[in-house]
């Protein structure tokens, strides 16, 4: 009887860059107030990398649109206990703190730095919101294991962070910037959050039971198991407590933690499409 | 608010004649659609952007009360609940609740977000491609600002379906429900009446002749909205996991921070 809204791939890709520009800035917010000097290359990596990506999240959810030229109507409406309405606001405030946190990642004057610590500070609500509300928004449907799931945003959130840090992680590496203290650190906050991941998804699946199975069993089911908890959570856990010693571990882990995070996205979404 | 207008659906004096759906989609000029196969009468399978009331066909053996298979009509059609989904769901403002209390869908301002249709708990919202936006039944809100009733009521041959103020129909219903529990029809029962109820009742309520569920329709729907403040809680708590490993990571030690 119930119909699903056709929300396909561009909304799974929405969902996985949303949370990886979340978590990436939140990461670096952390970093820049909380940490050294010397994590400050962690922090730019963090800003400069949600900055194109919200850009990014915010065309799709555009495109996604059946009039896009009328998306301004969710903007002009505003609805504080509507996901989707706060959404389509939070995308549009969030990507102007990205863009003055990458402006301000290159200022070498004391005092527009610590400026930039103090906006990133309420950027990063901002950041969590974004990794975050999207999960809320499929547990506020009608649609069945999607509304079952009261876990469905705190799940979405651990994902966006552990896939925001995991992506710092890789730029690092690839960018030859994981010789530092910087990447010990930021192997060591993603490893928490790979924890935090686990945790809630095992609750978020031991509380939905056999409302889980579109995801848990069937079509969907394999690449659950094995290409989620399996190889993009359990693995890269594993390979995370090396990552430190061996940074080509790390990286591996960080290409499997983003794998898995989009893994999650795609079984969640795709599952109730019917 | 002016007062309630309703539509009352009573399946036992439906003959299946499907003048209600040819009505609706004349007036509202719904346009064609290739047919279903369904395995039955009944077509098409689901409320579609072309189809907004929709009798359904329900084989039940045993149904009957001299335990016979019971062939079951059912007009189906927007509820127009009292609490309903796809109004707390859509981000533009474009459904809206009118002053005679029914939700409707303005063309104009609608994105095609398709929110809505996720979150009506009957599967009523349809996204049509060709407007980008979505549709389901106006409860013709065009007539009934024009003091005129529903297209389907207005068609319907044996009065199955009714349109009135809702408190005059469902007392009618409530008497209705007597009559057929004394002629033996023991599951006959009204679906969505009580405001009281679920979803604050339904403004096009049905009375059924067997379960609700025995119709496909839900026992107990929920506003899907209802656990918004629960589900964000638990979010802030693994925002606050993940961001405290993370200073944890990063704080300076010795310095307990910056
Ligand atoms: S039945 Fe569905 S579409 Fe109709 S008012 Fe209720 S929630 Fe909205
Ligand atoms: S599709 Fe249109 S009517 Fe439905 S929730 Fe989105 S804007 Fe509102």
């Amino acid at each position: 009887m119930l119909k699903a809204p056709g929300w396909e791939m561009s909304i799974v890709w929405y969902f996985f860059l949303g949370g990886i520009a979340g978590g990436a800035y939140f990461t670096a917010a952390i970093a820049d107030n909380f940490g050294s000097l010397r994590d400050r290359s962690v922090a730019r990596v963090g800003y400069l990398l949600s900055l194109p990506l919200v850009a990014i999240c915010g065309v799709l959810l555009i495109a996604d649109l059946g009039v896009p030229a009328r998306f301004m109507n969710m903007i002009l409406h505003f609805k504080f206990w509507d996901p989707m309405s706060i959404g389509a606001w939070a995308v549009g405030v969030f990507g102007g703190f990205t863009f003055v946190s990458s402006v301000l990642s290159f200022t070498s004057s004391d005092s527009l730095a610590s400026l930039r610590r103090k906006i990133s500070l309420v950027g990063m609500l901002f950041g969590f919101f974004l990794a975050g509300y999207t999960g809320v928004l499929l547990s506020n449907s009608a649609m069945p294991f999607w509304g079952d799931s009261r876990l469905m945003g705190a799940l979405f959130l651990a994902s966006g962070a552990s896939t925001g840090m995991a992506a710092v992680a890789l730029i690092m590496f690839l960018s030859g910037g994981s010789a530092g203290e910087g990447w010990h650190k930021i192997e060591v906050a993603d490893r928490f959050s790979m924890i935090v991941e686990v945790i809630v998804l095992g609750v978020f699946l031991a509380l939905l039971g056999s409302a889980a199975r579109p995801i848990t069993s069937g079509h969907f089911g394999p690449l659950f198991w094995g290409g989620l908890v399996g190889a993009g959570l359990i693995l890269p856990l594993v390979l995370n407590f090396f990552g430190g010693r061996v940074r080509a571990l790390g990286a591996v882990s960080a290409a499997l933690v983003l794998m898995g995070g989009f893994i999650l996205r795609y079984v969640v979404v795709m599952s109730i499409q019917g | 608010m002016a007062r309630t207008l309703a539509m009352f659906t009573d399946t036992s004096l439906c003959i299946g004649c499907r003048a209600c759906q040819v009505a609706c989609k004349q007036w509202n000029e719904l346009g064609l659609e290739v047919p279903e196969w369904t395995g039955g009468y009944q077509n098409h399978a689901h409320f579609t952007d072309k189809t907004y009331r929709l009798v359904r066909f329900v084989e039940a053996p045993g149904a009957k009360p001299n335990g016979d298979l019971a062939w079951l009509l059912m007009s189906d059609v927007c509820k127009h609940c009292a609490q309903a989904g796809c109004l707390d769901a859509c981000p533009t403002g474009a459904i809206y609740r009118t002053e005679f209390g029914t939700v409707n869908i303005n063309q104009d301002v609608c994105n095609g977000c398709r929110y809505c249709v996720a979150s009506c708990p009957f599967g009523v919202v349809s996204f049509n491609e060709q407007t980008g936006t979505a549709k389901k039944c106006t409860f013709c809100n065009d007539r009934i600002h024009n003091g005129l009733g529903p297209a389907c009521a207005k068609a319907c041959p044996t009065d199955s379906i009714q349109f009135g103020f809702r408190d005059e129909l469902v007392a009618k219903a409530n008497k209705r429900v007597e009559t057929l529990k004394g002629m033996g029809f023991k599951d006959a029962q009204l679906y969505g009446a009580d405001s009281g109820g679920f979803l604050g009742g339904l403004n096009a309520f049905f009375l059924l002749l067997a379960k609700p569920a025995t119709y496909n329709l839900p026992d107990n729907p929920k506003l899907p909205q209802r656990n918004v403040v629960v589900d964000s809680l638990l979010s802030i708590g693994s925002a606050v996991l993940v961001g405290l490993g993370a200073m944890l990571a990063f704080r300076e030690r010795g310095k307990g921070g910056r």
